[in-house]
């Protein structure tokens, strides 16, 4: 629980700064480190356990079925990281109070450092490989979070922006290769995986999964080649650089190489690999921070370089290689933090970070300039500092290599030649910033900074030297207990001496700093030459090149596909409809010879006049209101068609419908053109044409197989079968429309009733007059009096025929979906011969109420049946003989065909009423041929 | 006879028809071609009612009925635009 | 019988019914009586859900006429599901626009409550008709939806929108008819029989009927190359409208689970032995596609578009993968980006109001009035989006990915592509989020108005919940492995539905 604890206190502790800022900045930074103090409390308390190799564990069950779980564990690894994420985020805390700026909001800062700490915690105490993977990401979103942090500045975008997508693009590859691993292992928890590792190495999967973890590392520590994300992240404030990317985030990537190595290492894959890897990052990085200007750049460059050394030992991986890797992690940790904050004490003293701007300032800072200094030989490895013991170290194990790796002196030859990399850009370093002649002027005059920031550095540097000095009592216990946990074999009895005799090892420290210092000389003829004309091949740049070309890319792919128009939308549609369609058809269908069908030969006559007209129709398709007599004519044939297949309903609702839809039409019409826009003729008409033959072909196939064998179905028997009996009504089609189906039709009147709001609330929008007064001056045109005349005969008339229809659907043809079509007929009959003020004079009807009382009613009759304990719309019907007209039947379906002709009427005429007011809106006014699209 | 009388209505009907639908694809104005259409639609009630005497069912009457009572309906409104008014205001 | 299954679609009719009624009445009733509609209608499906988890599916046929004859409603876990999930996205979508979006147009209460009862109907439904006036009435209530508050964008967007859908309702008409010219049914369970039943001749028909519904579903769900009709819409769309939106995708997805999930068994000889390998590539195209898209976008909406494609691109991915547990990673993945996506589109609007003129146009502007609220919404819905641990997308795409390697002959495509899908979201989320937030321009001389607590406490609700979805991860995948163990089990299916027509005539 307390190992949670140690999590969870950063996490949630994140909070407590920016609340604090309103007591002040010193509020807000005493409450950040209040919140470490007590993580380091929490995490204190374990660590006597932990050193006698009985570190606590925590076990919660998360996802199960992922095998996620939020297992915790202190063990040597996890002790030796924690310990420095936390004591040196104490530091960092501190530094941070007096570095940060009065404009930087301080308590943003804390709490994202706070949350950093607390993810990074998360990391190296996890004990599931998933869990690692979640607290991976948070830490590479709360880095990008911090380097953003001067937001203002492109540099800092920039750098925030590359490191999360460099990191991120590791995250994933981490996330996929530990599911490969897990899958292929049976199991996430790291302890198990350790002792399932020869069955692992044997695994098919092993390498690809080995690969992605991999990538996830080495991105994480800006090895090569992903080296180049870091020195673009010192665009951040140095605190942030200092903790994160030399001391803890940019260890994650170490740091996981060394937790899976128990599980993973030892393979030939591995050496090659993670050695390889290591050794190249080594010498590119230290060769590069030879060239850098600035003084975090130097540094940055200088923090890959020895994470590849440290890479590079995990990939010999033999028991002293691995204490070798975890013992420079740790002094690495110190001396570099302490460089960093060094170097962000010039750069806030003096107001420059650049080399050639700076020199001599051990007479301007004389406390801060010993100190870097002996960081500076720390990083060397100069005797007799942490730095000497771990290089020696490292020397030492490239001779005894477990693979083979070309002739025997290649890699010591190469590490020395990092080694010796090192000490120039050490020297670089030291020298040409403390040292040597001082500029006429500096930005800011520097003096030493307030105690803040000098405490930590020289606490850091005291752990160099004490380290230094003492390694046995100091580094050696946690040192090999970190080792132990990091290594599949046997760690025990490590000794740290600072002299071992004449050792080949010491012979190429010798080399090393001497060739250094040599190099150092020659670094102000090369390091120009470098600069103007030998372009290194800059990832970055790189980066950005890409990250932009796909922008670019995708703009004109966008531009090139999805241009806005309609052809290409259904262009699409169709083309994938016709492939999908019908390459199943063409795989399925059977090879049979169609058997000739018998035609009725007064069929013939109907259908050449059907096509005819749609042939011209279509031919007129420009000629808007000719097209639309045609289609008139069309409807009226469909009808006769519908009638010669014995469906009387349907042609009497389609009949109907026809005068609604001309009326529609022309209203809109009214406002376009009368010809539509001249085509040029191109290559999309015979795209166009080869797709509509395309689908014509399927459709007409699919068709062909629905006629040349009609389905037997047991349901349309039952409807025959019960319709009279079960709905208590002949005419079947009714039946099935209010009674079967009735909940269908229930939809579809709310279909109705919803298209007629919408486009009510469309034409509002457009700005419809509220008041509608008849033209001063009628037209005698426009209200013809023979017209009116006969509209005011025909509208009883009309009506009782609307009514006969409705009443004997039930058995006849009819029902209430045409005697809705007929009321609205007549009554639009009204509003065409007299105009829409007189005729809302007479009868105003509210439309809104009146199609919500269609479907209240229709509802009405299904809800009443369950309210007598029935489904609902459950139907009723009863016969009653009354005298003089005899037996009358009554049901519940007419209350419902009730609804529906109300809900038709009032949807019906809502449209056209209220599209016929659009000509007088204020905003819209009839379009010209000029301005037509398509 | 009934049957003979049948075949010389269906024929003659449908002779119209095609007749009335050349009409409606020559033109060569808007009137001609609304003139056309309103005489399909008195066709058509002739067609119905043929069909009902073939069938001796009264089945398709009210489709007839419904063609007399609001074909013009559409014929009415197509004159009102092609003389350039909107159709209902 | 439980009748409580009605009121997922019977409380929202009465509610448009009585807003329409009343339509001369003051906009605050409306209001009131709306949300005070949603929210029961959301108990509702919430106590349905409860039933369906607890029990066996519950069936219930309208107007007394026995299945396979009569319109039946089939209540089983995924239809629960969904119903609790449009419930919640409801809530919040209107919650959001009674704060002054539903003022700007009119009708705005009874399309929303006609566009819930619709989806609602589509969940319920066990009869292929039914789904398509389902399908109907949630269409037609989202193009007046679309159109709310006008201008010249909507109307454009909204057309595109209406006839692209209306040539998907014309195929979906042709495929039904081929259901019934192949099957002599109009009943999903019935069909299911059939199917196992049937003989070549109908199999062909049956076949192309199974693939032109696969076609309709894909156009709804806005799978490559049907998506065309996304991107301006949702970029349009007023807020609360684009929020209630981000369940529509997931209507398709549901279709095809449905349909070809359970009707027909996605490994069926009726629906072509290249079915879930068409899903697979179609998946990886668009989830591809989607992000690609959202990468060169210039504004946020139009990003965030995109990236509903992307997301409907992995649940297709997740589905085709077959199994249930890559299905119930599917669905998981579902909920999560409905959630996410309707909370972003809000967060959206919020950002395009305190900006000014820039609106949600990508490139530097004027600061927001609230950054630490709007910023930190932000960076949470970016991660939740992009699917970084640890929001409920993480999981989902994990869940995904392990499901993935169960199939080793496909798990290294898969895997590349849903990762790099992830890092295309992830750059162009940190993209948007630095132009937004961190590369500012001067400082208008009027500060907008900070967004009240009305409007940010749905968007509050919604990433609520997906935390709550990845806090409680392990429950709630274990729910959704029953979920798609019962969603892929035909033959009980066939049994439940079919075993009831003891009929009550």
């Amino acid at each position: 629980m307390t190992l949670l604890l140690v999590i969870l206190i950063p996490l949630l502790g994140a909070m407590l700064p920016p609340l604090m800022m309103r007591w002040g900045r010193g509020a807000s930074a005493g409450s950040a480190i209040l919140v470490t103090l007590a993580a380091l409390g929490a995490w204190g308390s374990m660590v006597p356990a932990a050193l006698r190799g009985e570190g606590a564990t925590f076990k919660l069950p998360w996802i199960p079925a992922l095998g996620l779980n939020l297992s915790l564990t202190l063990d040597g690894l996890a002790l030796l990281f924690s310990g420095l994420i936390l004591g040196i985020g104490l530091l960092v805390v501190l530094y941070a109070k007096d570095y940060l700026y009065k404009s930087d909001p301080m308590g943003r800062f804390f709490a994202y450092l706070l949350l950093f700490m607390g993810a990074m915690l998360g990391v190296v105490l996890s004990a599931n490989l998933l869990l690692t993977v979640v607290f991976w990401e948070l830490t590479s979103i709360t880095s990008f979070l911090l380097i953003g942090f001067w937001g203002h500045r492109a540099d800092a975008r920039r750098g925030a922006r590359m490191a999360l997508t460099i990191t991120g693009l590791g995250g994933l590859c981490f996330l996929g290769g530990a599911l490969l691993l897990g899958h292929l292992a049976g199991t996430f928890e790291i302890a198990e995986l350790t002792s399932l590792r020869d069955s692992t190495l044997s695994h098919g999967w092993y390498v690809p999964a080995l690969v992605l973890i991999l990538l996830g590392a080495f991105t994480k520590s800006a090895q090569f080649p992903f080296q180049f994300w870091l020195p673009q992240a010192m665009a951040a404030p140095t605190p942030v650089s200092s903790y994160l990317h030399s001391a803890t985030m940019v260890k994650a990537g170490v740091f996981l190489i060394a937790r899976l190595h128990p599980a993973l290492g030892g393979s030939e894959v591995w050496f090659y690999l993670v050695g390889g890897v290591g050794l190249a990052t080594l010498l590119v990085g230290a060769f590069l921070a030879n060239l850098a200007y600035d003084l975090k750049g130097l540094l940055a460059y200088s923090t890959v370089s020895h994470l590849g050394l440290i890479v590079a030992l995990l990939g010999i991986g033999t028991q002293y290689a691995v204490v070798a890797a975890i013992f420079h992690i740790l002094n690495h940790a110190l001396f570099k933090a302490s460089l960093f904050m060094s170097a962000g004490i010039v750069d806030h003293q003096a107001g420059t970070r650049d080399l050639r701007s700076l020199g001599g300032l051990w007479r301007l800072l004389p406390f801060t300039a010993p100190l870097a200094l002996i960081a500076a030989a720390a990083m060397a490895g100069l005797p007799p500092l942490n730095g000497f013991l771990s290089k020696e170290l490292f020397l030492e194990q490239t001779l005894e290599l477990p693979f083979a790796a070309g002739p025997w002196w290649l890699v010591p030859a190469l590490a020395t030649l990092g080694a010796l990399l090192s000490m120039g850009y050490a020297v670089r370093f030291g020298v040409n910033t403390f040292l040597g002649p001082q500029p006429k002027t500096f930005p800011k005059p520097p003096i030493e900074p307030p105690w803040g920031m000098r405490i930590p550095v020289a606490l850091l540097v005291a752990g160099c030297v004490a380290i230094g000095l003492l390694p046995d009592l100091l580094g050696a216990p946690i040192v090999e207990l970190a080792a132990a946990a990091s290594s599949y074999l046997e760690v025990e009895g490590v000794h740290f001496a600072l002299w071992h005799g004449f050792t080949p090892a010491l012979l190429m420290s010798g080399i090393a700093i001497v060739g250094g210092v040599g190099l150092w000389y020659l670094q102000r003829w090369f390091v120009p030459v470098f600069d103007q004309s030998i372009p290194l091949p800059s990832g970055e740049r790189l980066f950005r090149a890409t990250i932009a070309g796909l922008v670019d890319l995708s703009r004109s792919a966008k531009r090139a596909f999805h241009p806005g128009k309609l052809q290409t939308a259904i262009a699409w549609m169709i083309l994938s409809v016709v492939l999908l369609v019908g390459s199943a058809l063409l795989v399925k269908l059977p090879r049979w010879t169609p058997s000739p069908a018998d035609i009725d030969p007064s069929l013939l006559g109907g259908v050449a006049l059907l096509l005819l007209a749609i042939g011209a129709a279509l031919y007129f398709h420009r000629r808007r209101a000719v097209s639309l007599a045609i289609l008139g004519a069309v409807g009226l044939l469909l009808s006769m068609g519908f009638v010669y297949l014995s469906a009387p309903d349907l042609a009497l609702t389609q009949l109907s419908v026809e005068v609604s839809t001309i009326v529609l039409m022309l209203l809109a019409l009214h406002l376009l053109p009368a010809q539509s826009v001249k085509e040029r003729v191109g290559l999309h008409h015979l795209r166009d044409g080869v797709l509509a033959l395309g689908a014509a072909v399927v459709v007409g196939t699919l068709t062909w197989l629905l006629l040349i064998d009609p389905p037997t179905s047991a349901t349309s028997a039952y409807y025959l079968a019960q319709s009279k009996p079960g709905g208590g009504g002949t005419n079947v089609v009714n039946v099935i429309l209010v009674d079967f189906r009735g909940f269908d039709t229930f939809g579809e009147v709310i279909v109705l009733g919803i298209a007629a709001l919408g486009v009510y609330a469309m034409l509002f929008g457009m700005g419809l007059p509220t008041r509608w007064t008849r033209p001063e001056t009628p037209d005698e045109s426009a209200y013809p009096l023979m017209l009116g005349v006969v509209a005011r005969v025909l509208l009883p008339l009309a009506l009782v025929v609307g009514i006969y229809l409705f009443l004997r659907g039930h058995n006849e043809p009819g029902g209430g979906f045409v005697a809705g079509l007929v009321f609205s007929a007549a009554i639009i009959l009204q509003y065409l011969a007299s105009g829409i003020g007189w005729t809302q004079h007479k009868m105003n009807i509210p439309f809104h109420p009146l199609i919500a009382l269609g479907i209240f009613v229709a509802g009405l009759t299904g809800v009443i049946a369950i309210a007598f304990g029935q489904p609902f719309l459950r139907s009723w019907f009863e016969y009653y003989h009354v005298p003089i007209l005899g037996e009358i039947e009554l049901a519940s379906a007419m209350a419902f065909d009730l609804g529906v002709t109300l809900t038709v009427v009032g949807g019906l005429l809502m449209v056209l009423v209220n599209l016929s007011k659009l000509p007088r809106s204020t905003s819209v006014r009839p379009l010209t041929l000029a301005e037509e699209e398509d | 006879m009934i049957p003979i009388a049948l075949t010389i209505g269906f024929s003659a009907v449908m002779v119209s028809m095609f007749m009335a639908l050349f009409r409606l694809i020559r033109g060569p104005r808007l009137v001609d071609r609304i003139l056309a259409l309103d005489t399909l639609s008195i066709n058509a009630i002739a067609l119905l009612m043929l069909v009902g005497i073939y069938l001796r069912s009264d089945m398709f009457f009210e489709a007839a009925l419904l063609i007399a009572m609001l074909g013009f309906v559409g014929t009415v409104s197509l004159s009102k635009h092609a003389v350039g008014r909107s159709v209902i205001e | 019988m439980n009748h409580l299954i009605l009121a997922p679609i019977l409380i929202p009719a009465l509610s448009a019914v009585i807003v329409l009624l009343t339509a001369r009445a003051d906009l605050r009733l409306h209001r009131s009586l709306s949300l005070l509609a949603m929210l029961l209608s959301c108990s509702a499906s919430i106590a349905l859900a409860y039933s369906a988890f607890s029990g066996a599916p519950q069936v219930y046929a309208m107007g007394g006429w026995p299945p396979p004859h009569g319109i039946v409603f089939v209540l089983d876990r995924l239809s629960a599901t969904m119903l609790v999930l449009l419930g919640v996205l409801g809530l919040a979508a209107l919650l959001y626009a009674s704060q002054g979006w539903d003022a700007r147009g009119k009708n705005f209460h009874a399309l929303f409550h006609f566009q819930i009862m619709g989806l609602n109907g589509a969940f319920l439904t066990g009869d292929l008709f039914n789904l398509f006036v389902c399908f109907e009435i949630l269409l037609i209530a989202s193009y007046g939806l679309l159109l709310h508050g006008g201008g010249q964008e909507r109307l454009r967007a909204g057309l595109h929108y209406v006839i692209l859908n209306l040539v998907g309702s014309a195929f979906f008409v042709i495929g039904l008819a081929l259901v019934y010219g192949g099957s002599g049914t109009l009943n999903m369970a019935e069909l299911a029989r059939k199917l196992t039943v049937a003989s070549p001749a109908e199999g062909v028909v049956l076949t192309a009927a199974g693939l032109m519904l696969l076609f309709v579903f894909s156009i709804k769900a806005a799978a490559v190359p049907l998506q065309f009709w996304l991107p301006a819409a949702y970029a349009n769309a007023a807020a609360p409208v684009a929020c209630l939106f981000a369940i529509m995708t997931k209507v398709g997805l549901y279709g095809i689970l449905r349909i070809h999930g359970l009707v027909y068994g996605l490994d069926s000889p009726h629906i072509v032995r290249y079915a879930p390998f068409l899903l697979l590539v179609g998946g990886a195209v668009t989830l591809l596609v989607g992000a690609f898209g959202a990468l060169g976008s210039r504004g946020l909406r139009e990003l965030l578009a995109w990236l509903v494609i992307s997301s409907v691109g992995t649940a297709l991915l997740a589905i085709g993968l077959l199994g249930t547990e890559a299905t119930a990673a599917a669905l998981y993945y579902m909920v999560h980006s409905t959630l996410a996506a309707g909370a972003m589109f809000l967060l959206a609007e919020l950002i395009r109001e305190q900006r000014g003129s820039t609106g949600d146009l990508l490139r530097p502007g004027p600061n927001v009035t609230q950054p630490t609220l709007l910023g930190g919404l932000f960076l949470l819905g970016a991660l939740t989006v992009a699917g970084l641990p640890p929001t409920s997308g993480f999981i989902g795409k994990a869940a995904v990915l392990a499901s993935a390697t169960h199939r080793p002959e496909v798990v290294a495509t898969v895997y590349a592509v849903v990762l790099l899908g992830g890092l295309i979201g992830l750059v162009t989320l940190s993209r948007a989020g630095s132009v937004l937030f961190w590369n500012l321009g001067p400082s208008p001389d009027i500060q907008p108005r900070a967004a009240g607590v009305g409007r940010v406490l749905p968007v509050l609700l919604l990433f609520g919940l997906t935390l709550g979805m990845s806090a409680g991860g392990g429950p709630l995948l274990e729910l959704m492995t029953g979920v798609a163990a019962q969603a892929t089990d035909t033959s009980s299916y066939i049994d439940v539905v079919l075993r009831d027509s003891g009929g009550h005539r």
